[in-house]
């Protein structure tokens, strides 16, 4: 069933895929991060990255196993942006989703041109978990309900970025619609029909409001699954590694 | 997941026309493939290349197994659907544009190994972000071995059953902690043996 298919990948985020968004927004998505890397990347010491490289790989490599192994009965994949942005800090994080998405567009999910815009989307979703957490940890003191609250309101977020990236390209998706309507499918209709046909034209307009619609419910699905398995798993490290939550300052 | 050692050894062990071309020509290609998902904007043009794209991945000896990968972009198009009003020219023009960029990639994945691509990338992209593609490269294949250890422990607990959701969903939460954790571990290890072995922020290659 394909509803329940596309319910399956898409709770928590979704990755754009090549030929769908205007060149001018994915062009633009390049360049914005590539700055933003630019400007993050100044905040780390050169050392300190050389350091800590093997581990942004390795967080890296945890979100890319997170998003392609499937939690088998419930066909699930989990996201783990939110964990990684915790424990790697927001500059990190932003350079461990650029390799993520280069990495899993040439493996086939998500587009190669859009590897900007797609970074931009994860990134908000590591950074925005990273700062989250600080400041709920700061206020609550409690792990469980700090790293739910983060992850949820991280994720919503993200969402909420993907839906405006997509709602940017309305022009273009009605130009190819109309594009795509003048092609192999084209029909030459007589005058009279095509009075008839004129509301057809109403349904050839763009739906984003359709497109909300279905994307806001199950995204709430995947935030609330996505944030208990992302407190359970800083739960376990909080046990095991509390170190690497870096939260003594915090406490002390 | 487990599909990316199998692209890896596809890529390293294949015998095709395509498998023995150097990676220049064949990311070339892929840019082609990408302009042309930019430009074309009719279906005949998109039909038409995808078919040469469907032509080369056959030629190339790719086993079927792979295909179901370039179907997996299809996914995350079928929400664009919804924008359109269900209009069933521009939903083939949106999947036939994502079918050729995965079809694209995958086969350039089944036929080149990843190092190479890297090595290229590596000409006009910062050292550091080369680097840090191939340790993510690497860790991959350390985590999937941790991983493998995990689901086994992860069974052993009784893995995930419906009847006990909270209990499972706790299983898969602390699997994947213990995966951060043991990668943790092996990343330190790993900076260690760089570090031991002279890493001065520059991956050499073979013949060098």
């Amino acid at each position: 069933m394909p509803y329940a298919f596309l319910k399956e990948k898409l709770m928590s985020h979704l990755h754009l895929p090549d030929g769908v968004l205007p060149v001018w927004l994915w062009v633009f998505g390049f360049v914005v991060a590539i700055l933003v890397g630019a400007i993050l990347s100044r905040f780390i010491k050169k050392e300190d990255l050389t350091r800590r490289l093997p581990l942004l790989g390795m967080m890296a490599g945890v979100i890319i196993l997170g998003a392609s192994v499937e939690i088998v009965p419930i066909a699930y994949h989990v996201n783990l942006t939110v964990i990684s942005g915790i424990l790697l800090g927001p500059s990190l994080i932003f350079l461990a989703t650029f390799i993520v998405n280069i990495i899993l567009a040439l493996f086939g999910h998500g587009g190669i041109t859009v590897i900007g815009l797609n970074t931009l989307i994860l990134s908000i979703e590591g950074i925005s978990g990273y700062l989250l957490f600080r400041l709920f940890w700061n206020v609550l003191k409690r792990i469980t309900p700090a790293v739910f609250l983060a992850t949820f309101i991280a994720l919503f977020v993200s969402t909420s970025a993907m839906i405006g990236v997509v709602s940017l390209g309305i022009s273009h998706y009605e130009e190819l619609i109309h594009q795509g309507s003048k092609g192999v499918f084209e029909f030459k209709l007589l005058k009279e029909k095509v009075d008839q046909h004129e509301g057809d034209k109403e349904e050839r307009e763009v739906n984003l409001k359709r497109f909300i619609a279905v994307v806001l419910p199950l995204g709430f699905l995947g935030w609330l699954l996505e944030g208990v398995i992302t407190t359970l798993i800083a739960r376990y490290i909080h046990r095991l590694r509390p170190d690497l939550l870096r939260l003594e300052r915090e406490t002390s | 997941m487990i599909q990316l050692s199998y692209l890896d050894y596809l890529a390293i062990e294949g015998k095709s026309f395509f498998h023995r071309l150097s990676p220049g020509p064949k990311i070339i290609g892929m840019a082609i493939v990408l302009l042309g998902i930019v430009i074309l904007r009719n279906l005949p043009g998109l039909i038409l290349l995808y078919a040469i794209l469907l032509t080369v991945f056959f030629l190339a000896h790719v086993p079927m197994k792979i295909f179901s990968l370039t179907l997996y972009p299809l996914i995350f198009a079928f929400l664009f659907i919804f924008i359109s009003g269900f209009q069933i020219d521009f939903i083939l023009l949106v999947f036939l544009k994502v079918l050729c960029g995965s079809t694209g990639v995958v086969l350039l994945l089944a036929t080149t190994p990843y190092p190479l691509i890297f090595r290229v990338m590596g000409r006009f992209l910062p050292p550091i972000f080369v680097i840090a593609l191939f340790l993510t490269y690497r860790s991959i294949f350390i985590l999937l071995k941790i991983l493998e250890e995990t689901q086994h422990a992860l069974y052993l607990r009784g893995g995930f059953q419906w009847r006990y959701p909270w209990r499972s969903l706790v299983n898969i939460s602390n699997a994947f902690g213990h995966l951060i954790i043991k990668g943790i571990d092996a990343s330190e290890n790993m900076y260690e043996s760089m570090m031991l072995r002279g890493f001065k922020n520059k991956i050499h290659y073979r013949g060098e």
